[in-house]
């Protein structure tokens, strides 16, 4: 394993969407063309220079670069492993499909020369986090990100998005400040904070416990879950559709990775074991897998019912750290994917359908797969994919997941998950099966034309929905794949 | 090894062949769904064409496989689809429910051809039909139960939309009802697999009872639940009879006549493979699939005759059919329960539900073809509207007489052949067992076959006898396609009954073999004579008792009677059960969710309050400061005043005082003056003697007048600083009043100011994030970093 490589790619990756935002910004003035094609043309570039780094990764390699020190031992610095690369290179993948979306999306909506610089920046923000080479670095970005996403939450700027934010911010404020408290105690007791070395905290003790508990709020407060989740459904709806996309298919997903990077970097496995921390992460993830599933069948705003359930996945999430055995993490990281692409999927399908139709609530929406086959098509499969139905990759990592609990012995998990597939069937079928085959006492057989939202906008959703197939059925799955070196690279070291 | 009499090859030499037919056989119909979906609505003799002939190249595609089956196996392995390998296996038993599969589609699709003219969404029927037909097929091909259950899944889902066709409220409250129970029970069966996966390593359908370990009721109580619910198994079954019915019929037929045996296919593999020991098993390993079996026995006893009854009591013909086809799994699943029941020994119960599958298919699906050919014609199914239809279209009457009386197993018709076996496994266990239950179980069996009668002959009273409602009376003309199918079911239920031991010995037997049973009742099956004295006085008595209950019971119309809608299973168990969880789950999450939102509000209002006590601290604190500084400053006001009044008066005394220096000066001049003219007036004295007391007088008067001036100045100063000292006191008097004035003016301002309170966090926004909310948070870090560094 070849620790010392070092190369500038992972940090162009994230300088260079950061550095081109006052392009976009000072572009957006002159003309919204240019600013569109120059925002796309930056998640492209970057997610190429993320994609880049692949053969490498997949070689064994973790490529370091250390920018400048701040303070002793305390340096911004950037690594780039499996774990980080997985997350890298999907939220590059999402960010250019959003993007895309966006151009026609955000054509009807105000401010657009705000919105698209502060996408762009998030971007860099949020590969500044996956790429971090220690919690300080990882810290400053978590933050940037944070408070740069809060202008894409309150973006339509009405009392209701309004208020989100504020919610938002305040607990984003409350998760940092908890953040740098675990971070202090971690570099009291370890001495650095670098993510290049081995575990940082070598035995439990009433510090270390205090700053689990921090990490724990900290980045759960950003994961969503329980009960640190009440700033997520409100939050999330009220962000225009691709921003709702990025929020929950990605920017989630930092705190599952802080996390992931806590436990196998800050402890160990053994250590979090040997505390019975794993136990407190498994039922709060049990509580989150229940209430988030629970609510969002109670939900009637379609955008709100997505979101609820974004939090019941993330408790699934949380559950396989909580049993951190090889197969839980491959069903972890591979779920981190699959609940990305899925949900991005469904936020984008339910946009397309606001967009064109106007509708939020799920009441109204009988007859509408009629009106639009193409994007309900999409939202059936990604629905069908959360569910867990065979050859989609929801059921991959459900599978994987169950199969990871049984291991440990804890098939009262495995009923946890089933009763939510359950649980998720019963709040996604309701949408898909009036979609398609109700409200006929509306429109007569053949009264109803298509009205589908446009091309732009239909083929990100398009392509994600495939991705749900591709990466279920098809025997080369690059997510899957690197799900599983991930997986041992971080219980063993590496499978190289 | 069992040594078989002629005919039945001794030691089969199985072959393993490789062929990637199976796949195909499943791909095809599964891409020519896809492929009828994009024909689009317009194009109607293509799609025909193209549903056609898909449903006929599949059915010659299994046609083919038929002898590599009856050699051995057909494996074709996709490695790494789905990470764990997709595994398509064919052996003989996959082999006959493919073929049933493959041929009542196909006489299925060509039913509809005719009747689906009349019906709204051809597209989409005829896309979810064929799509249907590759998840069926690639449920009976499937390896491993990981393949099985992928094609069960695809199975249920696309199956969901032929059962909501119609799209009115009772087939989308039907069609839900189908679809939960089929999400569950995938689930259910989703969990059964993990457990098996992780328990033994393989999802392979091998026996594996051994390896179970303490999981193994579990799993199969699993496995049951999730086959059961798709084939319909009491209490299982209650979405059985509302979705069959609401289907379009052809949809029906395949509902009832195929897809339910996908559910009797798993409980099959699950029972007599996957939960047998390997060979040589411990007995207790016996003892405990012998359990199993005598359980599944039961729960087919139940259906059998809940079902049974229940279809009596029906007045829309479709239903009745629904219900009968709950009974008649019943009677699949009893044969398979007696099979494991008796371990090896058990190839006649084996034999019996096998056969029973096969001739269920027939009848079943032809009797619903039927049903629908009299609803395509009329537009009726409710029983009392229709009647005396057998003049009015004697093809229908003649071909349902045929498959009535297979389902009634009347001698002769297919179905009396399967329920002879399944019969005499039954007094079989008895007489191995000799336990009162199973001699229950057999009075059981014969009362629900009598039912079973009865309820024939009120579906055939109530569609074809009797007078013809004037709605109905006029001539019929039954198109050819559906005369082809419905002939077609009629041959094979006849030809199957005239010649039964023709399919048990192709097929069947080989089967059995396959599975591994022996013993007597293989030897017995062998050479099964059918015609015999003793089943036919079996299926006599049945007859019997069905007059006797049919007659009474016609004639006072107990057949009429409807159940109240609380005594069903639905309103008993399924109704509270879901209103329970879903109490449970929206209410209680909801519930919590709101609680924890309510606890942030509250804290987060608690933490304004906190905080504005502090503010409110720091207010104070601040006025307290301002106050002390104005007070000081007032001070200084006052003791610089006092200063420059000290000033004043020091200047003044001064002033006074040079004044009187001056006048010592004067004095002084005077004195010297005075001394002079002393020294004058002495020298004057000298010269002048008498003169000199008078001068003398004179200076001293002199002197005196200005000691009296000098006291008269000093008195004089006196006054002046007198003076200075009252006024510098007045000055100190009016700075002190004017700054007592500017203090409540002050205060008056302040008051003014406090008024808009500045702590109100709710206008917060990035906007005007200030510097004091920096400056609080560094602030509270620092504590954070303090505590922690003393707390070491």
């Amino acid at each position: 394993m070849n620790e010392a490589a070092a190369s500038a790619v992972p940090v162009f990756a994230f300088l260079f969407p950061i550095l081109m935002t006052p392009v976009i910004m000072f572009a957006g003035r002159r003309s919204g063309r240019l600013r569109n094609a120059l925002a796309l043309a930056t998640t492209v570039v970057t997610f190429l220079a993320v994609i880049s780094l692949y053969p490498r990764i997949i070689g064994g390699e973790v490529i370091q670069f250390t920018f400048f020190e701040i303070l002793p031992e305390l340096h911004i610095s950037f690594r780039v492993d499996l774990l980080s690369f997985c997350l890298a290179a999907l939220s590059a993948f999402i960010w250019v499909l959003c993007t895309i979306y966006s151009i026609d999306y955000m054509a009807r909506e105000h401010a657009g020369s705000r919105y698209y610089p502060v996408l762009i920046f998030t971007l860099g923000a949020c590969l500044g986090i996956f790429m971090a080479g220690d919690f300080f670095t990882l810290f400053i970005f978590f933050e940037l990100m944070s408070l740069i996403a809060y202008i894409l939450v309150i973006h339509e700027e009405t009392p209701a998005a309004l208020k989100a934010g504020y919610k938002y911010l305040i607990m984003t404020i409350i998760g940092g400040l908890a953040l740098f408290f675990g971070i202090i105690i971690t570099f009291e007791l370890g001495g650095t904070v670098s993510l290049s070395g081995g575990p940082l905290v070598q035995e439990t003790s009433l510090l270390a416990f205090l700053a689990f508990i921090s990490f724990l709020i900290g980045f759960g407060m950003k994961a969503g879950i329980f009960p640190l989740h009440v700033w997520l459904p409100d939050a999330h709806p009220v962000a225009p559709s691709p921003a709702s996309a990025l929020l929950s298919g990605i920017m989630l997903k930092t705190g599952a990775y802080g996390l992931l990077r806590v436990i196998f970097h800050v402890f160990s496995v053994e250590l979090v074991k040997s505390g019975g921390w794993d136990k407190i992460m498994g039922v709060i993830a049990v509580i989150t897998i229940l209430l988030g599933s629970a609510v969002a069948l109670t939900q009637d705003d379609i955008k709100r019912r997505l979101a609820y359930s974004s939090i019941g996945q993330m408790g699934y999430i949380l559950l396989g750290m909580s049993i951190l055995n090889e197969n839980t993490l491959i069903g972890d990281i591979f779920h981190i994917f699959t609940h990305a692409m899925i949900k991005s999927t469904l936020f984008l399908a339910a946009g397309a359908i606001i967009w064109k139709t106007g509708k939020r609530l799920i009441s109204e929406m009988p007859g509408i797969g009629r009106q639009m086959p193409f994007t309900l098509g999409c939202f059936s499969l990604a629905a069908l994919a959360m569910i867990g139905i065979p050859p989609l990759n929801g059921f991959l990592s459900k599978w994987t997941l169950g199969l990871g609990a049984l291991e440990a012995g804890m098939p009262f998990y495995v009923l946890i998950l089933l009763v939510s597939s359950l649980l998720n069937a019963l709040y996604y079928l309701p949408i898909i099966v009036p979609a398609f085959f109700g409200g006929l006492e509306s429109d007569h057989e053949h009264g109803f034309d298509i009205k589908e939202a446009t091309p732009r906008m239909l083929v990100p959703v398009a392509i994600l929905a495939l991705g749900t197939l591709i990466f279920g059925l098809l025997p080369s799955n690059i997510p899957f794949d690197l799900s599983r070196l991930t997986a041992s690279y971080l219980l063993r070291g590496g499978p190289f | 090894m069992f040594a078989g009499p002629e005919g039945v090859p001794v030691t089969r030499e199985l072959l393993h062949g490789s062929s990637s037919l199976p796949v195909w056989i499943v791909l095809l119909p599964l891409l020519a769904g896809a492929l009828l979906y994009l024909i689009g609505e317009k194009r109607e003799s293509l799609r025909k064409a193209v549903a056609l002939g898909a449903s006929f190249l599949a059915l010659v595609g299994v046609a083919w496989l038929m002898p590599a089956a009856l050699a051995g196996t057909v494996e074709y392995r996709l490695a790494d689809f789905m990470q764990l390998g997709l595994f398509f296996k064919v052996d003989l038993v996959g082999w006959i429910f493919a073929g049933l599969i493959a041929l009542v589609w196909f006489l299925a699709v060509l039913f509809s051809l005719a009747y689906m003219d009349h019906e709204h969404n051809r597209r989409r029927y005829y896309s979810f039909l064929i799509f249907t037909l590759g998840a069926t097929l690639g449920v009976v091909f499937a390896g491993d139960f990981f393949t099985l259950f992928l094609f069960f899944e695809l199975m249920t889902f696309s199956s969901f939309v032929l059962v909501i066709h119609e799209q009115n409220r009772q087939a989308m409250e039907a069609g839900a009802l189908y679809l939960y129970l089929g999400v569950a029970g995938g689930l259910a069966l989703f969990f059964a697999i993990l457990l098996l996966y992780s328990a033994t390593g393989t999802v392979s359908i091998v026996p594996l009872l051994g390896q179970l370990g303490g999981q193994r009721t579990l799993i199969y109580i699993l496995f049951l639940i999730g086959f059961g619910i798709k084939a319909g198994v009491v209490p299982l079954h209650i979405w059985l009879p509302q979705a069959h019915p609401v289907a379009p019929s052809p949809a029906s037929a395949l509902l009832s006549g195929i897809m339910i045996k996908a559910g009797a296919y798993g409980i099959l593999r699950v029972t007599l493979i996957l939960f047998t020991p390997a060979e040589h098993g411990a007995a207790s390993l016996w003892s405990y699939q012998s359990l199993l079996g005598y359980i599944l026995l039961w729960l087919g006893i139940v259906t059998m005759f809940s079902g049974a009854l229940m279809a009596l009591l029906q007045q829309n013909a479709k239903r009745i059919l629904a219900y009968s086809s709950v009974s008649q799994i019943g009677y699949i699943v009893m044969g398979l329960g007696a099979a494991a029941y008796m371990g090896l020994e058990g190839g006649m119960g084996f034999a019996g539900s096998v056969y029973h599958i096969i001739n269920h298919a027939f009848f079943k699906a032809g009797l619903f073809m039927i049903v629908g050919t009299v609803y395509m014609l009329t537009h009726e199914l409710e029983l009392p509207r229709l009647g005396g239809l057998a003049r009015k279209m004697p093809f229908a009457a003649a071909a349902f007489l045929v498959a009535a009386c297979g389902i009634a197993g009347i001698p002769g018709f297919n179905g009396y052949a399967s329920k002879t076996l399944l019969h005499d496994a039954l007094l079989e266990a008895y007489k191995h067992f000799g336990f009162f239950s199973l001699y229950l179980a057999e009075r059981i069996f014969v009362v629900t076959s009598a039912l079973t009668v009865c309820y024939f002959i009120k579906l055939f009273r109530g569609l074809f006898l009797g007078p013809v409602p004037e709605k109905l009376d006029r001539s019929y003309r039954l198109p050819l396609s559906v005369r082809a199918v419905l002939g077609a079911f009629s041959l094979l239920i006849l030809g199957i009954g005239l010649f039964p031991n023709l399919v048990l010995e192709k097929v069947i037997l080989p089967a059995a073999h396959l599975l591994g049973f022996e013993g007597y009742g293989m030897k017995h099956l062998a050479h099964f004579h059918f015609f015999e004295l003793h089943p036919l006085e079996a299926m006599g008595v049945v007859l019997v008792l069905a007059l006797v209950i049919y007659l009474p019971g016609a004639l006072r119309g107990w057949f009429n009677w409807a159940p109240p809608r609380w005594l069903s299973i639905h309103a008993l168990l399924y109704q509270p059960l879901t209103r329970l969880f879903m109490l449970a789950v929206c209410r209680g999450g909801s519930f919590l969710d709101l609680a924890v939102g309510k606890i942030y509000d509250n804290s987060s209002s608690a933490a304004r309050l906190w905080c504005r006590y502090i503010g409110d601290i720091d207010t104070s604190l601040d006025r307290l400061y301002e106050r002390s500084g104005q007070v000081a400053r007032g001070l200084a006001d006052r003791s610089n005043r006092v200063d420059q009044a000290l000033d004043e008066a020091y200047a003044k005394t001064g002033r006074a005082a040079r004044r009187l220096v001056d006048r010592t000066t004067d004095l002084d001049h005077a004195l010297d003056e005075a001394y002079a003219k002393t020294g004058q007036a002495a020298r004057r004295l000298v010269d002048r003697a008498g003169d000199f007391d008078h001068a003398l007088d004179q200076s001293y008067e002199t002197a005196g007048r200005i000691a009296r001036g000098l006291a008269r100045e000093g008195k004089r100063f006196d006054e002046v600083l007198d003076e200075a000292y009252t006024k510098a006191g007045e000055g100190a008097r009016r700075l002190a009043g004017k700054g007592r004035e500017w203090e409540n003016e002050q205060s008056r301002l302040r008051e003014a100011g406090s008024a808009p309170s500045r702590w109100n966090p709710s206008q917060w926004n990035i906007k005007n994030l200030n510097f004091d909310s920096l400056l609080l948070a560094a602030v509270l870090g620092v504590i954070l970093f303090i505590i922690f560094y003393y707390g070491r």
